[in-house]
């Protein structure tokens, strides 16, 4: 196929084109870090397929499926779909506030027959979705400074405040920083992006001092000195320091890391599956997972580059960034640089609804890739 | 919907050229901002998995790996020839400790279907788990037998809580001989437990650790407890064993081996000669003041205190009138009665009263008010006779000549009223009387009266003994020359104890000790004692002085003089006695509490012992063994070695033909 073949009219609508557009070395990545989840699961279960390993291939297969799919859905139809997504969670959010299971002093899911949604994932991308098409349709000087900056605010602090008060307090904060990074990349005026950053750092103490929850406070002050209370609150952050020191360069061995296959180490199989991963494989197999998941962040940045589209650019950059703070937060918890904060570390904790938004997220990108020459409308005039 | 949407693309060339510049260059920053990130995490994990590796292996170390006391074993006591009288022997264990998700009513409830547990029992023991701290082994079940130990072990993983173990129990093999002696081990109890010292060692909280609470195993507890070991074990983060590691165990150091001057065989010769009467002997080697034997009965079985005694059985026991439980040869005290002659005749000797001065005995002599009584009309005597007689009409006059004083001092350096050094607590002094006494202890009496010397002269009064003590002035009348002390331990973990010989020469002229001997010989051969003083030992024949003490006066006719009458008021029976008379080796003092007559209940008693103790001796067997001298001896029949010629063999002679078995 050459260049020119590929400018003739629907050519590029071509299934086969399509797929041959999908960028299969970030695939390949995206399965790596799985597999190596899959390793460590099947790990610390004492060598077993269950209860976890199976499962977290099982959906990993199914999700990649799904964002195959998605990747070759055109980016009009996501363009399209944005307001309704993002509507749709927002209806959830309040839905959850309302008739959501309680679980952990925590409103969070809710239970449709045999699924559980946890709206606050849908929001993720959803936000991402809204806010790229709010500002494909805005001028570049609107962006910078303007009255219409205020739909993005309340389209962003809105889903913040809902779910804030579940509370999840991890989710809001990773909300509000990807709709803030998306706000930015968009052209966000300098002035305006230091003036949040200075009232940011004004309201985090009052915040602290009486807008969290007692375990939201404790862990917070546990971060701050975890050796304070080392088989109480500071335990998790201990036990994982543990973990991820005792590994040394080349790790105990796989199978032989003490802290996660005797318990030690709380949620090994979900927030802290890195520090498994550290205990095992050592300083190698940490950076080596680091390298990838870096490799990760820049083909998804790189892909929002390509786009033709203003669109195609934010929601892809919107969701790498998610991604981003997804690895970046996860790996300062279990490394005792931040909070411990419900956080996974994406594609290899257990667990799926992370990793179908993930997923999801990723479709988008793809999509963007795959369609990155596509002209998307203003949005103008149309319902969807 | 979707055609007219699509049909028609606004593009505004400059805007998106403009826009696509800044997010270009925002994008960038913020995949900077992402590498950084990274790279971040990258050097905070090189600083914990690099630089501080040791330390956090050190932790994870201390995380996985805890050390479980194990109990050492504890020191065997042995005999004088190396004869096991405690050791330990495997027991194996069943234990139930408290845990999360362990409930103890229904695991014992699982439980009782593999060994005994009545609803009783269970609820007790459920009660103590609970009670128990978390993960601290409550003892189920002791000594449970190999098939109930392997079917629980089976099942152990589906019983959370539940361990059966192998440990080691204390055993006595001799059960009752040397009971009082070496005592027993016990389960500690809250008050063994001590803030400081060894007794606050977390050794003592081990449910298989067992602590010495009386005789040898208390006053030696500590050089049989031994060091406790560990069991480097495996634990997960709820403290649950999952592995041990025997590589990295640090051994027990056993306790040390005790070994004791008692000989198995006249201990257990006591024992049975003593049956169910109450009462002590005492067997020590006259040499060195080594004790062959300290028995004291009845006894009971320590074993049974090592499993723990249900109530009934100790209330059973503490409340017999023969009292099992007291070690009546130390510390139970009883008027010497005539075996206390021996003191009074030395103390005269020594005061220069003629040996050969007589006194009438006309079975009574009035004295000072009242009537003295004798049991026989014993003519006229000289202290020798009245010594084999045992005459009180002698003796209360002797006493009144020589005076309180005199006597107490003589029978003090016999070691009457003292108390020996010889490792086991429990000794009581006794008291030898004198004037300084009755002035200290009686502020309203303060006076000796001369009514109260004749019944010191024949061993009543305010004189009472120990059997030890007794056994000692027997010691020290037979080797004559010295004074020694007893040992009972010989040695404790290789070291040997000091001998009791090494102690200084009796101030007593050789020839009047010589004189008490002749006399105490005289008891056993033509005396009170006669039919004993032959110990069917060829030549060896023992040498003794029986006593008949009174347990109770006589007033009012409520006494029993002799073995009649209801036991509690019958009088104690005495011997003391060494052996042989021509070179004495051992000496001992027997009691037979309320049994009547000296000669009749103690001194065959006696006999019995040193027989054994003779026996026993290589140098006395081949003196016994000894051909008689007989004259036609050819000299082809004697030995190279000159040991002396073995007896003839019992075994039948193969020839002959065997009766159809």
């Amino acid at each position: 196929m050459t260049v020119s073949a590929l400018t003739r009219p629907g050519e590029r609508d071509r299934l086969v084109v399509k797929i041959g557009e999908i960028d299969w070395i970030f695939c390949l990545t995206l399965c790596l870090i799985a597999g190596a989840g899959a390793v460590m699961l099947f790990s610390i279960a004492g060598s077993s397929w269950t209860p976890w390993a199976l499962p977290h291939l099982m959906r990993f297969g199914l999700f990649f499926a799904i964002m195959i799919v998605l990747a070759l859905i055109d980016l009009r139809v996501w363009f399209a779909m944005a307001y309704p997504v993002y509507g749709l969670g927002f209806l959830l959010l309040i839905a959850v506030d309302l008739v959501g299971h309680n679980a952990l002093g925590a409103q969070r899911w809710l239970q449709v027959g045999p699924i559980t949604i946890q709206p606050s994932e849908i929001m993720k991308v959803g936000l991402v979705m809204a806010l790229a098409r709010f500002y494909h349709g805005l001028s570049g000087k609107s962006a910078q400074l303007s009255w219409w900056l205020l739909v993005p605010a309340v389209m962003i602090l809105a889903p913040v405040a809902l779910v804030a008060k579940e509370p999840d307090l991890g989710t809001a904060l990773l909300i509000l920083m990807t709709g803030g990074i998306v706000v930015i990349l968009a052209g966000l005026s300098w002035r305006l992006i230091a003036a949040g950053v200075l009232s940011v750092a004004l309201l985090v103490p009052p915040v602290i001092m009486f807008g969290m929850h007692d375990y939201q406070r404790q862990r917070l002050t546990t971060f701050l000195d975890p050796e304070s209370d080392p088989s109480g609150s500071g335990y998790h952050i201990l036990q994982s320091k543990i973990a991820l020191g005792s590994g040394g360069l080349l790790g105990k061995g796989y199978g032989l890391g003490s802290q996660s296959q005797l318990n030690f180490l709380p949620e090994k199989q979900t927030d802290f599956i890195f520090s498994t991963l550290a205990e095992e494989f050592g300083f190698v197999g940490c950076v080596s997972i680091l390298a990838l998941y870096a490799a990760v962040i820049f083909m998804a940045l790189r892909t929002s580059y390509l786009s033709h589209s203003h669109f195609g650019r934010l929601a892809a950059a919107g969701v790498t960034a998610t991604f981003a703070l997804y690895v970046l937060i996860n790996g300062s918890m279990v490394m005792g640089l931040a909070p411990v904060v419900g956080v996974p570390m994406p594609l290899l904790s257990y667990g799926g609804t992370v990793m179908l938004t993930v997923m999801v997220g990723f479709g988008l990108v793809m999509a963007v890739r795959v369609h990155r020459y596509s002209e998307v409308t203003s949005g103008k005039g149309s319902l969807l | 919907m979707k055609a007219e949407g699509l049909a028609e693309p606004h593009i505004f060339f400059a805007e998106v050229n403009e826009r696509q510049g800044v997010f270009h260059r925002r994008a960038f920053l913020l995949g900077g901002f992402a590498g950084v990130g990274i790279l971040a995490l990258g050097g905070r994990l090189a600083h914990l998995q690099l630089v501080d590796t040791q330390r956090y292996e050190k932790l994870s170390a201390s995380n996985q790996f805890n050390f479980k006391l194990v109990p050492p074993p504890r020191g065997i006591i042995v005999d004088r020839n190396g004869a096991v009288l405690a050791s330990n022997r495997p027991n194996f264990r069943l234990m139930v400790a408290r845990d999360k998700g362990v409930d103890p009513a229904a695991t014992l409830k699982i439980l009782s279907s593999f060994v005994p547990l009545d609803d009783q029992r269970q609820a007790r023991l459920a009660k103590d788990i609970s009670r128990a701290p978390k993960r601290a082994p409550v003892s189920v079940m002791e000594d449970m037998s190999w098939e109930q130990f392997s079917a629980i072990n089976i099942r152990a993983p589906e019983l959370p809580g539940v361990t059966a173990d192998m440990g080691e129990v204390r055993v006595y093999p001799y059960g009752g001989a040397f009971a009082h002696v070496i005592g027993y081990v016990a389960k500690v109890n809250k008050t063994d437990i001590k803030p400081t010292g060894p007794n606050s060692d977390p050794i003592m909280l081990h449910p298989g650790f067992r602590i010495g609470k009386q005789g040898v195993e208390k006053a030696f507890d500590l050089e049989l407890r031994g060091k406790p070991g560990a069991q480097k074990v495996e634990v997960d983060a709820n403290g649950h064993e999952v592995s041990s590691d025997p590589a990295g165990d640090i051994p027990a150091v056993p306790g040390k081996l005790i070994e004791l001057t008692l000989d198995v065989d006249v201990q257990n010769r006591a024992m049975e000669v003593f049956g169910d009467q109450s009462g002590a002997a005492v067997v020590m080697d006259c040499r060195n003041g080594d004790i062959l034997c300290l028995f004291s009965g009845p006894s009971f079985d320590a074993n049974r205190f090592v499993r723990g005694l249900t109530g009934a059985e100790y209330s059973a026991l503490a409340r017999y009138e023969r009292k099992p439980l007291f070690n009546k040869a130390l510390t139970a005290t009883y008027p010497p009665g005539s075996t206390f002659k021996t003191m009074v005749a030395l103390a005269a000797l020594d005061s220069g009263i003629d040996p050969q001065q007589t006194h009438v005995c006309a079975g009574a002599w009035a004295w000072g008010g009242r009537v003295w009584h004798c049991d026989k009309h014993h003519g006229v005597q000289n202290m020798h006779s009245a010594i084999s007689t045992s005459c009180d009409i002698f003796f209360y006059q002797t006493a009144l000549a020589v005076g309180p004083d005199k006597i107490a001092e003589v029978a003090r350096k016999f070691g009457l009223g003292e108390i020996f050094d010889i490792g086991i607590p429990g000794q009581k002094p006794g008291l030898v009387p004198d004037k300084a006494y009755k002035k200290r202890n009686f502020p309203k009496d303060p006076v000796w009266h001369p009514g109260e010397t004749p019944s010191m002269g024949i061993g009543q009064g305010y004189t009472h003994l120990n059997p030890l003590q007794l056994c000692v002035q027997a010691s020290r009348l037979a080797n004559g020359r010295k004074a020694l002390h007893p040992r009972l331990i010989r040695s404790i973990g290789g070291a040997a104890q000091p001998s009791g010989a090494a102690f200084g020469d009796l101030p007593f002229k050789p020839e009047h000790i010589d004189f008490i001997r002749a006399a105490m010989a005289e008891v056993t051969t033509t005396g009170t004692a006669a039919a004993f003083g032959d110990l069917g030992l060829g030549d060896l024949r023992m040498a003794g002085k029986t006593g008949t003490a009174q347990a109770y006066t006589y007033k009012g006719g409520v006494g029993a003089h002799g073995a009649v009458g209801e036991w509690k008021l019958r009088d104690h029976a005495w011997f003391i006695g060494f052996a042989p008379y021509d070179n004495p080796r051992y000496a001992l003092s027997v009691l037979v509490e309320h049994g009547g007559w000296g000669a009749g209940a103690a001194a065959p008693r006696a006999r019995e012992l040193m027989r054994v103790a003779l026996l026993k001796d290589p140098e006395m067997r081949a003196r016994i063994e000894k051909p008689l001298p007989m004259p036609a001896l050819p000299p082809a029949a004697q030995d190279d070695d000159g040991l002396p010629e073995p007896p003839t063999p019992i075994a039948p002679d193969p020839t002959q033909p065997r009766p159809a078995a």
